[in-house]
């Protein structure tokens, strides 16, 4: 072995995963359905790819650049890595601590920094501070989060079914639960923000509109977060809306939460037929939104969703339905783009327009 | 080096080349302990690309490395001498598919599973089976001539490969082997090229034989107090006229290993069994599995169980599928490291094998466990150890020279299906002492330059710790 000195500065947010560095044997078990690599094709794009390229942060072999950080930057999140990895190493953490490494260096984007600068001052992703959640008085907190906030008559829609469900939920004047700073880097905001936010939202439990909220609640900031689309299942009752759809799970759900039946199970109970796309439930492929590649690489982005729509094609059915707002967003412009251009139409559509007029087709 | 990346944007275009630092770093090491810089990373997409590649690279004295998913284990992809890293991906077409042939004709950077899915509605399958089938390619099998869980009734790559189509260190395309299941004509080139690691030449299309899929399965598992018995079981299954799709063993660690990983709730024993049976009908597959089942109780094989369901075989063959990177898990601190990783040995010589292998990494502190494809006498062992100490390297040093001195001498070989590269190197070399200066002829017959691949197999180092830096962070 050379003499070469591996004796290198440690970095502040990897080194604590530097066993776990050690523990990815590099089998490229994680190339299997990464749609990142499955696009660029090129390792450096895959997850091991990535974490390779944080191991030389560590080490010092490589040094922070622009070109790495549009690299880390180059993942959607889907957390299929994280399924396929047999040995179980935190990618996803890993990853975002060298996303951290090098906003510290001073690689962060435009576009990124001015979401979290609107976090910081308004709240919300938009700074925009007329952007607020509708408060109300209610039996159980609903966590609105950035996506409904900005999407205000989808809310009211989900607030009404809940009620109709008879279900009150509290609406606080809420703010962003902080995702977008700790997945792009931002560690050092996200833990101010951190304080910030358990002020302005003071529970221990919650239901939640947004799949990634759901999940960041749990594990960032330890509320019991329940998504509403499981208290709808518990008391929904059936309908008889005879169609026939496909169904798109959002990763953060399939993989991230395991929520995989209940949506099935709802739409089952208002008398729709669903037809599996090739890759469903945990191995459903991702709609390319997430991980805040939508900011920094729409074609990319759009690339992935593309490959979701042919796959929802392949059905044969006329709708493809999701429950994630960021899923609902780039399927539709997919959509758009192959019915403009090659004339095969899919309609994409929220679960709780499904739902609303399944409650109210009785 | 002096590379002109001008000139190979020229051939595959400027999205093709790739000369960051950072690139160069990830594909300066594979699944092996090594690492080595590139100077450039080049995807070609056709044969024409890979020919004016080569032809540069050969009037230049450029080393050239081809890689598929970069997923092997003994350092083969890693650029001991630097130069240009050829990623195969990019050539990934199913060319064609002739089942009343029994052939299929694919480019190199198809992935096996992606193959088998192709294959599948036509009723057959590619049969080598990797257990990094879901992402190794058909040109890294080609290369390492790869096998896996069911060579014991189908055999290697090598096998299964008919022809080959390669580009040689000059630049000439040159086609080898037939379109014909059986082929008398002269020297089997094809079948040289098949476990000649890239270093004869670039495969940019291989013929493969194809075998229909059998309907029907059976699957059994059972547990063995010593590794004695279940080394009888299986050398006495192999003899009995039987031929089994799989048998596969697992050691005390491996069990371990895979109980703290997946919590599976394993049996404690020094070995378990899991074989497979495979047919057209179900009453042969039925016969076979019973016959196998009477051979483990004869061998005091408890816990006998055996399905034909395919939920309970997958759920049977779990952990053994799981087991590689499971390691990891094994104990808190140890690292599994790929080093002696895949020897073979005559079946009658598993557990004499497995036991001696314990013993020496007892006495070199280090964890080495044992398992694999035994029903073609394939033993894999991955070493378990600190990596961050020197110690534990130069214990895993040892270890490795001492089992593969005992593996040579009750007639094993160096490695069975995961290829030299330049880890087994020195090993390697003692084996095959008698015939390294005719492989080093042929070497220099074909490759006058040595730019394809060099210092790999027989020219490898003659020290694999010392020949690159390691990829973990220690100083040895």
């Amino acid at each position: 072995m050379s003499e070469k000195d591996k004796s290198k500065t440690k970095s502040k947010y990897l080194q604590q995963y530097e066993n776990q560095m050690n523990m990815c044997i590099r089998c490229a078990y994680c190339f299997e359905k990464c749609p990142v690599i499955k696009e660029l094709q090129w390792d450096t794009d895959g997850a091991r790819g990535k974490v390779i390229i944080s191991y030389g942060l560590l080490t010092g072999d490589i040094k922070p650049s622009q070109y790495i950080a549009d690299k880390l930057f180059r993942c959607t999140f889907c957390r299929d890595c994280l399924d396929k990895c047999p040995s179980k190493v935190e990618i996803l953490k890993i990853i975002e601590s060298a996303r951290a490494e090098v906003v510290n260096a001073g690689f962060a984007s435009d576009a990124h920094k001015y979401i979290i600068n609107n976090i910081k001052t308004t709240g919300n992703i938009y700074g925009d501070k007329e952007v607020i959640s509708q408060e109300q008085e209610g039996d159980i907190p609903l966590f609105v989060g950035c996506q409904y906030m900005g999407r205000p008559n989808k809310t009211k829609k989900y607030v009404k079914i809940l009620e109709k469900l008879g279900v009150k939920p509290k609406i606080v004047n809420e703010i962003c639960c902080g995702f977008p700073m700790e997945v792009l880097g931002f560690k050092l905001d996200y833990e101010n923000h951190k304080k910030n936010f358990k002020e302005h939202f003071p529970f221990n439990e919650s239901i939640t509109l947004c799949p990634t909220c759901t999940v960041f609640l749990n594990e960032g900031h330890e509320i019991k977060a329940k998504h509403v689309l499981q208290v709808i299942l518990e008391k929904i009752p059936k309908a008889n809306l005879k169609m026939k759809v496909t169904y798109h799970d959002p990763c953060d759900f399939s993989r991230g939460l395991k929520i995989i039946d209940e949506p099935r199970k709802i739409l089952e109970k208002l008398g729709i037929e669903i037809v599996e796309m090739i890759n469903n439930k945990e191995n459903s492929r991702c709609c390319g939104g997430g991980g805040g590649i939508l900011m920094t690489d729409q074609i990319l982005s759009n690339d992935i969703a593309k490959k979701r729509i042919y796959e929802a094609l392949e059905t044969g059915v006329d709708i493809i339905v999701t429950s994630c707002p960021t899923c609902e967003t780039t399927l539709k412009k997919a959509a758009s783009e192959i019915s403009e251009s090659e004339g095969k139409t899919i309609s994409v559509r929220s679960i709780e327009d499904i739902i609303w007029m399944g409650l109210n087709e009785r | 080096m002096k590379i002109d990346i001008a000139k190979l944007k020229n051939i595959v275009g400027e999205n093709n080349v790739r000369t960051d630092p950072a690139d160069l770093y990830v594909y300066s090491s594979d699944a092996s302990v090594h690492s080595k810089l590139p100077d450039a990373v080049v995807r070609p997409s056709s044969i024409k690309d890979v020919q004016e590649i080569i032809r540069y690279a050969n009037k230049n004295k450029i080393p050239v490395v081809a890689r598929g998913t970069g997923s092997g284990m003994s350092g083969q992809t890693v650029p001991l001498s630097g130069g240009i890293v050829l990623d195969m991906k990019k050539m990934d077409k199913v060319i064609k598919i002739s089942p009343e042939d029994l052939l299929c004709v694919v480019e190199p950077g198809v992935v096996n599973d992606d193959l088998n899915k192709i294959l599948k509605p036509y009723g057959f399958f590619f049969p080598p089976t990797p257990s990094s089938g879901n992402i190794c390619t058909i040109g890294g099998m080609i290369g390492t001539n790869a096998s896996g869980n069911r060579s014991v009734k189908y055999g290697a790559t090598r096998d299964a490969v008919i022809g080959l189509k390669v580009i040689l260190a000059n630049g000439d395309l040159v086609t080898l082997g037939s379109n014909t299941l059986v082929d008398s004509s002269g020297y089997q080139l094809a079948r040289l090229i098949v476990g000649s690691e890239g270093t004869l030449g670039i495969v940019v299309e291989a013929t493969l034989r194809i075998s229909p899929i059998l309907k029907y399965q059976g699957m059994g598992v059972a547990n063995f107090k010593t590794l004695e018995d279940a080394g009888k079981m299986i050398s006495e299954t192999i003899a009995s006229g039987i031929t089994p799709s799989m048998i596969e063993l697992m050691d005390n660690i491996a069990i371990k290993a895979v109980n703290n990983a997946l919590d599976l709730g394993l049996p404690d024993v020094e070995a378990i069994v899991i074989f497979e049976c495979n047919g057209m009908l179900k009453e042969s597959v039925d016969y076979e599995i019973k016959q196998v089942e009477k051979i483990c109780n004869k061998n005091n094989g408890t816990g006998i169980k055996v399905t034909f369901d395919p939920k309970q075989m997958a759920q049977i063959y779990e952990g053994r599928k799981k087991l590689f990177p499971c390691f990891s898990k094994y104990k808190q601190g140890l690292i599994t490291t790929a080093l002696a990783d895949d020897m073979a040995v005559p079946m009658s010589k598993i557990a004499d094998t497995i036991r001696k292998i314990h013993e020496i990494a007892n006495k070199h502190s280090v964890v080495m466990s044992a398992y694999g494809h035994c029903g073609v006498g394939l033993i894999h062992t991955k070493i378990l150890m600190d990596t961050a100490k020197k110690s534990q390297w130069n214990g895993a040093k040892k270890a490795v020279k001492e089992v593969y001195e005992y593996v040579h001498s009750i007639g094993g070989t160096t490695s069975g299906e995961h290829g030299i590269g330049f880890s087994k190197g020195p090993s390697f070399k003692e084996e095959k002492k008698d015939s390294l200066e005719m492989m080093k002829s042929i070497k220099k017959a074909l490759d006058p330059n040595n730019i394809l691949n060099p210092h790999k197999l027989m020219d490898s180092p003659d020290d694999w710790l010392t020949a690159t830096p390691l990829r973990y962070q220690v100083n040895c």
